[in-house]
């Protein structure tokens, strides 16, 4: 016995050259091993040791290294790897005798790998009657269900019905009944790859009854449930409403336990809605201490046209139970009280990742939320080009006009950091020069080089990643540490090119100057484009920025700034020059106060319009400025 | 794939492909647009497929060459890509201008086309 240590690690080597053959024709013997790690699967040595009410099979249960993929199998190698995880132990362990030494087994494997599965096949064959079957995918946490299922079926020449899927760790599980389908399935084992080209393995055990199986519901018990569940719906709502619904007295009083989290309660509960409620809007599971949403796995089949769901004060740990019923077309949804709520840095970290979730959510916890981006791609019929739809939408336009207008004032005159209203959360912003890194110094343009993010010349995919700016503050941020700007608006040419009912693209070009720093008084062309998206009361948000900066030519810095900027500005001093002149209407919009007093607190600060504006935030939350003060609004 | 974001491959490689076929035979260049895309140049609009590349392929030059200076991508919001681009053309035997030219890429059925495209050149119109 003591020699089949020595003996069992020559054999490792030797068989693993093997093991990647077994399951094709490996007559001709030797073939590399790959990928695989010789034990290095003990993690999963417990595999056939849990998960004990399925396994009460009555059979004795294989020692786990049968039922192991990888290398652990090598730790016994006198048993035939190949059958491994036959669920007929007591056969093969009478037959045991016969595959004694090493050698044997190596011959074995070499020479006749079709009879083994044909035995195996027979055995099948003998127990159809009753019987359940277990089939495990390990590491099939990673997959999709219905991916999975369909790879699975569409190998195998039966149709099956997989019942009770659900994951535990990493593996994937789920019951099939008969016996033949139980043993195509396995044949699908090693002939199915993930998207990475990864075999996936599949294990077949029989097994009891599964859970839901046995626990389902009896007719008079539906019949209850029906009753109760009709009573807590509002027809008017198209509403159901199933808080704390263990503790409702009529289900208690008939000794019903509807305890969510299982299985075969939430399967109970799913059927009733379909036959009864299909045209559910709303649904209520408050207080249920839920705290894994896999029985709602199937509901967008079982009650497709949820809009409202509310899943408050549960016991959900993780926000990725909430990708369960990601196929739901979710408006609104109810979260608080539920653990992972409180698992976020700051609110805006909450709401950004319930909407990755659902993008076309409305209201979330009660709160409104701003605007989604989410655009219905799939329509093409509503990209209009805008020349048709300018006639129809000189609102668009105008809109267009007027943002710009405000845009340029504040970046120009005001402090860069009021543009933070202008962009949108999730707004990506860059800007590039066409400027070779040689003619760097001679050039005007220097001083945006830094951020300049052109393709072509940037290579390095770090500098590349940084300077693509994300997010409104980061935008904000840098937009606020380009030098200091005066563009001539007059003379801007905007192209409207893309008009939809959710997203607007514009091109503005046009000129400006420099006003400060080493290239004062340089004339730069530009051409910025916008991708904005309309939100509501007529502003528009930012949701991609591009900035290209260039060199004017002569010609163009002489005719520009060549009609003086008219001033709109309702201003009564005439002897304000025409920046500072600028300086107040910028002012007048951030702070919505009228002219006169924008124009009195820029004197008072000394034209320093950012300490205004640090002072004009501190009097106001102070309280000390009149009413008088701010402008009507519209 | 690789350390570069999947728009920055995209729209470069679009980029290059698009100036190529337009600087051999830039009426084989229907092949990128579907009937709902839309051009803009300078200005003018045209809607469709079969009228932009009308619009293209009477361009008033038979000899056409781009340099692109700088090129920059964006992703938007909807999974589409923005590509913007800046470069210098020498058609005929016309001095060289610079032009400016923004694409917005989306993918239908895999493949990557074009939905928008809005050229200028750059000269600064004063109206």
């Amino acid at each position: 016995m003591k020699g089949q240590e020595t003996a069992r690690t020559k054999m490792c080597s030797m068989v693993k050259k093997f093991q990647k053959s077994r399951n094709e024709d490996c007559r001709d013997g030797i073939s590399v091993l790959q990928g695989r790690k010789p034990g290095g699967s003990s993690s999963r040595c417990n595999f056939g040791r849990r998960s004990v009410p399925y396994e009460r099979s009555g059979r004795g249960l294989l020692p786990s290294h049968f039922q192991e993929d990888g290398g652990n199998w090598m730790r016994d190698v006198r048993e035939d790897p190949r059958v491994r995880y036959t669920p007929y132990a007591r056969e093969l362990n009478e037959r045991r005798g016969k595959w004694r030494g090493s050698r044997q087994v190596l011959i074995t494997m070499c020479r006749d790998p079709q009879s083994r599965e044909r035995k195996m096949e027979e055995d099948t064959q003998d127990r159809r009657v009753e019987s359940w079957f277990k089939i495990t995918i390990p590491f099939g946490r990673k997959y999709d269900k219905a991916w999975l299922m369909n790879l699975i079926q569409s190998h195998c020449s039966v149709f099956f019905s997989p019942v009770d899927f659900h994951y535990i760790n990493n593996r994937a599980l789920f019951f099939v009944q008969d016996a033949r389908i139980a043993s195509k399935i396995k044949h699908v084992r090693n002939k199915i790859y993930d998207e990475e080209k990864r075999k996936i393995s599949i294990f077949v055990t029989p097994s009891v009854v599964p859970y839901s199986v046995k626990n389902k519901f009896t007719p008079e018990q539906m019949e209850q449930l029906k009753f109760i569940m009709k009573k807590r719906y509002d027809g008017s709502q198209q509403a159901l409403n199933l808080r704390k619904l263990r503790f409702d007295p009529d289900l208690m009083g008939h000794q019903i336990e509807m305890i969510l989290n299982r299985g075969n309660c939430m399967v109970a509960t799913l059927q009733i809605i379909e036959s009864n409620f299909p045209e559910l809007l709303s649904l209520n599971l408050g207080n249920n201490r839920l705290y894994q949403l896999d029985g709602l796995a199937n509901i967008v089949e079982k009650a497709p046209q949820v809009k409202i769901l509310n899943l408050s004060k549960n016991e959900l740990k993780s926000i990725c139970e909430l990708d369960k019923v990601k196929g739901l077309k979710l408006e609104e949804l109810w979260l608080q009280g539920n653990p992972f709520c409180s698992k976020f840095p700051d609110q805006s970290a909450y709401v950004s990742a319930i909407r990755n979730c659902f993008p076309k959510l409305l209201r979330l916890d009660g709160q409104e939320l701003s605007p989604p981006i989410f655009i219905n791609v799939d329509a093409p019929g509503l990209i209009t080009p805008s020349q048709e739809s300018y006639k129809g939408s000189e609102t668009m336009k105008n809109l267009v006009l007027q943002f710009l207008k405000e845009y340029y004032l504040i970046y120009d005159y005001g402090d860069r950091q009021g543009l933070l209203n202008a962009y949108h959360n999730e707004a990506c912003f860059s800007l590039a020069i066409p400027l070779n890194p040689e003619d760097l110094d001679s050039s005007n343009l220097r001083e945006y080089f830094k951020y300049s993010r052109n393709m072509k010349k940037l290579k390095d995919p770090n500098l590349r990643r940084q300077l693509l700016k994300y997010t409104k503050r980061d935008i904000v941020d840098s937009l606020s540490m380009l030098p200091k700007t005066q563009h001539d608006c007059n003379n801007f040419v905007v192209d409207m090119w893309l008009q939809r009912k959710t997203m607007l693209c514009f091109s503005v070009n046009g000129v400006f100057k420099e006003i400060q720093g080493t290239s004062q008084g340089g004339v730069h062309a530009f051409t910025r484009t916008f991708i904005a998206t309309p939100g509501s009361s007529s502003c528009l948000y930012i949701v991609n920025d591009q900035l290209f900066v260039r060199d004017a030519r002569p010609d163009e810095i002489q005719s520009a700034f060549s009609v003086p900027m008219a001033t709109p500005c309702s201003s009564s001093m005439p002897t304000l020059s025409q920046e500072h002149q600028r300086m107040v209407q910028a002012f007048s919009l951030q702070s919505g106060m009228k002219p006169e007093w924008s124009q009195k607190c820029l004197e008072d600060n000394g034209w320093n319009y950012t300490r205004a504006g640090q002072i004009f935030t501190m009097l106001q939350t102070q309280d000390k400025i009149p009413a008088e003060a701010f402008k009507q609004m519209p | 794939m690789g350390d570069k974001p999947i728009w920055e491959q995209i729209g470069s490689s679009f980029i290059q492909h698009y100036y190529q076929l337009f600087d051999n035979d830039r009426s084989q260049l229907g092949a990128i647009y579907i009937d709902a895309s839309c051009l803009t140049w300078e200005g003018q609009q045209f809607q469709g497929k079969a009228a932009i590349v009308e619009k293209l392929s009477s361009l008033p030059f038979q000899k056409i060459q781009h340099n692109i200076t700088a090129q920059d991508h964006q992703p938007t919001p909807d999974s589409c890509i923005i590509s913007m681009v800046v470069g210098q053309l020498k058609a005929d035997e016309d001095p060289i201008m610079g032009f400016h030219q923004m694409f917005l890429l989306k993918n239908i059925n895999d493949a990557w086309v074009c939905t928008n495209d809005m050229f200028r050149l750059a000269l600064h119109n004063f109206g």
